[in-house]
């Protein structure tokens, strides 16, 4: 349950909603086959697009065959001569995702030979750094170094320096886990606040544990009474029976049989159905 | 239960049910209750619920911080019936190597940031071993504490159904 949250926070290029802009990317590389090379196990984003470009290609928000064409023209313009593998948001709805990738490419471009994509979340934290992101403010080059970078998306406004960035992270595991304890404790109902729903879970605990000692107060009775009635004959054939149909059961048990003792013995158990 | 004709054998069902079978027939054949003096059925109502306690904790082994907990308690506290002058140190002994491991993890009193510290502190009093968990690891705990629960009331209740027809 953790490991999974983790991970998906350490994937390389969060900043893209990988999924729906995969397929315009297949799409377009098989458009453009020659030129661009996609490579799906390790994303090597670099583009070589002067700064200007980038204006050009964002600022007016054309449908996506246009901005396509756009980077195919300028790469090929380009002078580098390395494959250029672009990457390009194809969605550019979204003003925080456009704003972003634009980050991307600003901060990788001019970074011909590296392909590490901590330069992309350097480019990331240090932009989300800058608190507002403008256009303006983001035209400044940044020195690449590679550090340690905390793959969060940062949303646009929100505050994010380290400590946030750890605390959102943070959050949304424990959000994480309250929802399967949701699922699990019957009674929690989904609009109930955090709160609530810990009050739920913490009568809930307690209801089984009290149930527990109620039943092992009902095996000490069952037991003393066995125990005490034991001068009776009928009675005494009647424990020694329960005794070892009790140890023949668990004896089957341990052998894995169960279906036979299971069905013998816990007949009385369909009353109850499931708990 | 989907299908209770078949068990699997290493499930934690059928560990809890073997061990806690052997521990009652264990209970049983130990002393014979001659008199019906409430002390003596207050005693194994507490060592049956003992034999519960230590059956789950077993049949979990030390996976998880909660069952690692409750198999100490229930040791140390055999020991310190066992002999009273050794329990009383070794208890001291590993109540402070707790209190040690447990400053180094986490601070015990500690304003989360969430929000729900009550809540929280309440929870942490019912889970064995809650107060060395920070949030996130006590709501992971909660929830194996809580299959394990009602999978020991499943069974003890098959049980008591089977001992008193």
């Amino acid at each position: 349950m953790a490991d999974f949250s983790e991970q998906s926070y350490r994937q390389p290029f969060p900043f893209l909603d990988i999924d729906p802009t995969m397929e315009s990317l297949t799409q377009f590389a098989e458009l453009n086959p020659q030129s661009f090379i996609l490579d799906n196990s390790a994303f090597n984003f670099q583009t070589f697009f002067p700064l200007s470009i980038n204006d050009s290609l964002f600022s007016n928000q054309a449908s996506q065959g246009e901005t396509m064409s756009g980077f195919i023209h300028n790469s090929n313009q380009s002078s580098v001569s390395a494959q250029p593998i672009f990457s390009a948001k194809t969605e550019v709805e979204e003003i925080s995702n456009k704003r972003k990738a634009l980050d991307i490419l600003e901060s990788s471009s001019g970074n011909s030979s590296s392909s590490s994509p901590q330069v992309s979340e350097t480019g990331i934290k240090r932009r989300n750094n800058s608190g507002r992101g403008k256009r303006a403010k983001s035209n400044e080059k940044e020195m690449e170094k590679p550090k340690e970078v905390v793959h969060v998306r940062a949303r646009r406004g929100q505050a994010t320096d380290s400590h946030s960035l750890a605390e959102r992270v943070r959050r949304g595991k424990i959000n994480e886990r309250l929802r399967c304890l949701q699922d699990i404790v019957p009674g929690c109902y989904k609009t109930m606040g955090m709160a609530l729903m810990l009050d739920e879970i913490i009568n809930y605990v307690q209801s089984l544990q009290n149930q527990v000692e109620f039943l092992s107060m009902k095996l000490t009775a069952a037991s003393t009474y066995y125990d005490f009635n034991s001068e009776s004959d009928a009675m005494e054939r009647m424990q020694r029976g329960k005794a070892e149909e009790a140890k023949e059961l668990e004896r089957l048990m341990r052998e894995g049989y169960v279906g036979i003792g299971g069905v013998a013995c816990f007949h009385s158990s369909s009353t109850y159905g499931p708990l | 239960m989907n299908n209770p004709h078949h068990l699997n054998p290493t499930s934690l069902k059928s560990r809890f049910t073997t061990r806690f079978l052997r521990a009652l027939t264990k209970i049983r054949a130990q002393k014979p209750i001659s008199s019906s003096s409430p002390t003596e059925i207050f005693r194994r109502y507490r060592r049956i619920k003992a034999a519960a306690d230590k059956s789950m904790a077993y049949s979990v082994r030390s996976r998880r911080i909660w069952s690692r907990a409750m198999l100490w308690k229930l040791r140390s506290r055999s020991y310190r019936r066992q002999d009273p002058c050794s329990g009383r140190r070794s208890g001291k002994t590993n109540q402070a190597i707790m209190k040690k491991s447990s400053n180094e993890n986490t601070t015990t009193r500690r304003e989360d940031g969430v929000g729900f510290v009550e809540e929280a502190d309440e929870l942490r009093q019912l889970v064995p071993g809650g107060e060395t968990m920070n949030l996130c690891n006590l709501l992971d705990e909660t929830a194996h504490y809580i299959k394990c629960l009602t999978t020991q009331v499943q069974v003890m209740k098959k049980i008591a159904d089977f001992y008193s027809f």
